[in-house]
């Protein structure tokens, strides 16, 4: 995706983020407002036909469409994002509460995959064959083949359950966030210890290294000073694709394995209560997250391209 | 091995009226570890075409003084590999019965997405111009879009069927196949092969699907293969979310949120057909490295 120049390339990419995010509330309007049909959802089962109306024009519903979704997204921009059907409360509040505790469950998964995945992944790609490097491969294979949610359950039967480490689920307190943060952190470190793994390999091949090995330099030295340094960007942009898919929704079947109070969990039981408002604020706050960081890592490589490639 | 291996015979100054494809697909069938796998998919496949024929038991029929036994236990119907649930149904039944609606949405899907992506994919890389733009506009935009959570809504609000998850599922697949093929389809473009199609006068249309597609073919076969897994752990997720397929029918995400309240208690029960499922997209994944080295090296 060769923008041009830098500064171009940020603002083209920060507007495709937009148009991104535009699109995604489109979506999820049309979905909720034409397709489905929001008035018989709100209306009480035995409403008759006249009440169902009543309601659907005290909600604005029999407005042509292009007039709905303008005051929609109006309405969204201000941070109003409806009330809440469940909990008679505005939507973005609801969700707002939610949000530290993803927050947190998925900052802690990223640096436990972070620091794993990219440090086994520099180890096994420095010893190509050995018996750590198609273990740990295979093992990585085997995450990222098993169902995430289903890794929890694991886990929490062999530690929660059968020796009683720590807690089965909710949040109360920190050792509560092993389990799910540790679920997150194994899967997500896989993917990033394949790509680290390879993209070490790829360097220690490579002349500099060569240089450094007949130099005499351990190859430890060279492992951790030079390699590192070449291999910083991959794991770095594999840190926030991985972020994406976390916030996508990965680490939203953890929250309800777990119980976690967070968006996710926040997503599911909105979904099964049909309460609408807080869904859609849900899916766009989650979407929004995923676009920003989308972009955030876009940029971030297209910097250090800059700063390798001058000009 | 299997690449320094397909090289040696070069190396030694081999040469086979075939390019080695044929001493490469042996050498691959033969490997034993992969053997296994196959061997585990074809079970599943037939366990999937069969339903519930294979099964020991019949799924449903509930026995409550036989409820809740573990793994390897008897009653008085018989052994049970996998344990009863909370009915006393045979939990390998079960699992083998919801292998067919777990396999047909994960095809099907795939299948839906691999046609849409890889016809947008090759009208993209052979016209270029205006229609590549656009594709890869629209290929972007879905990338960069929280799709699994667009689905969480859309079947929210159209309704948690089979019908609304084959319709959505396709969705998170169509991009891989669409960059796939317009890469390379721009890459067969410039070949002497088609050069020669358009002097003999071929149709644009033949030489697309006739002559520039079954080139595509084994990459689009490796990459179909990896994303039947993938699309698979994408309806578990929503079947177990409660948002994808309802009872009475079953998969195997199902299977696992039925088995999540009695975790304490009768683990096999959630654990289980996670296996079954894990296994299944493991064997994939190996299934379709395989044949990449296989077939994607020469190609």
């Amino acid at each position: 995706m060769n923008y041009g120049s830098l500064p171009a390339f940020t603002l083209r990419r920060l507007r495709d983020g937009l148009v991104v995010l535009f699109l995604v509330t489109l979506i999820i309007f049309v979905l909720g407002h034409v397709v489905g049909d929001p008035a018989e959802v709100m209306a009480p089962v035995d409403a008759s036909e006249q009440e169902i109306a009543r309601i659907r024009q005290q909600l604005g519903l029999d407005r042509p469409f292009g007039e709905q979704f303008v005051s929609y997204f109006g309405s969204l921009v201000q941070g109003d994002f409806g009330q809440s059907l469940w909990q008679d409360r505005p939507a973005l509040t609801v969700v707002n509460e939610a949000l530290p505790a993803t927050v947190l469950l998925t900052v802690v998964g990223l640096i436990l995959a972070g620091l794993g995945g990219s440090f086994l992944g520099m180890l096994a790609g420095a010893r190509p064959e050995s018996r750590l490097d198609q273990g740990a491969n295979l093992l990585s294979i085997v995450a990222l083949s098993v169902p995430n949610f289903w890794l929890g359950l694991l886990l929490i039967v062999i530690f929660a359950v059968e020796l009683r480490l720590v807690p089965t689920s909710g949040f109360t307190g920190w050792q509560s966030l092993i389990l799910p943060a540790g679920t997150l952190g194994m899967i997500h470190g896989a993917r990033i210890f394949q790509l680290v793994r390879s993209a070490t390999f790829e360097e220690i091949t490579k002349p500099y290294a060569l240089v450094a090995r007949s130099k005499g330099l351990p190859e430890r030295f060279i492992l951790w000073k030079h390699i590192l340094r070449n291999t910083a960007v991959i794991m770095a942009t594999t840190v926030g694709w991985e972020y994406v898919r976390m916030m996508g929704g990965a680490a939203f079947a953890i929250e309800v394995v777990f119980a976690w109070p967070g968006i996710g969990q926040l997503m599911i039981q909105a979904a099964s209560r049909q309460d609408f408002p807080v869904l859609q604020a849900a899916v766009i706050v989650a979407g929004a997250f995923v676009i920003v960081t989308n972009a955030a890592v876009d940029l971030f490589y297209r910097y250090l391209d800059t700063r390798i490639h001058p000009g | 091995m299997a690449n320094s291996a397909a090289a040696t015979g070069t190396i030694t100054g081999e040469h086979s009226a075939d390019g080695g494809t044929t001493a490469r697909w042996r050498q691959w069938l033969t490997s034993w570890g992969l053997l296994i796998w196959v061997g585990y998919l074809l079970a599943i496949g037939l366990f999937a075409m069969t339903g519930s024929d294979l099964a020991p038991y019949d799924p449903t029929a509930q026995q409550v003084l036989a409820r809740l036994l573990p793994p390897f236990s008897a009653s008085s119907r018989g052994f049970h590999w996998l344990g009863t649930d909370p009915l006393g149904r045979d939990m390998l039944s079960s699992m083998i019965a919801g292998a067919r609606l777990t396999l047909f949405i994960a095809v099907v899907s795939t299948f839906a997405g691999m046609a849409v992506g890889v016809a947008l994919g090759m009208m993209a890389g052979y016209y270029g111009g205006l229609v590549d733009r656009l594709v890869m506009r629209l290929t972007e935009l879905q990338t960069a879009m929280p799709m699994f959570l667009v689905a969480i809504f859309f079947l929210t609000v159209m309704g948690p069927k089979v019908i609304n998850v084959i319709i959505i599922l396709p969705a998170l697949v169509w991009p891989a196949f669409a960059s796939l093929v317009r890469a390379e389809t721009m890459r067969l473009r410039n070949c002497l092969f088609v050069e020669a199609a358009v002097a003999s006068g071929c149709t644009e249309r033949s030489i697309l699907w006739a002559h520039i597609l079954p080139n595509l073919a084994s990459r689009i076969a490796v990459l179909a293969v990896i994303e039947v897994g993938h699309v698979m752990l994408a309806e578990a997720g929503l079947s177990f979310l409660g948002i994808g397929v309802q009872p009475p029918q079953t998969t195997w995400g199902l299977l696992i949120a039925k088995g999540r309240p009695y975790l304490a208690v009768a683990w096999w029960l959630a654990i289980m057909p996670g296996l079954m499922l894990g296994l299944t997209v493991l064997a994939l994944n190996l299934l379709s490295r395989r044949l990449a080295t296989a077939s994607g090296a020469a190609a």
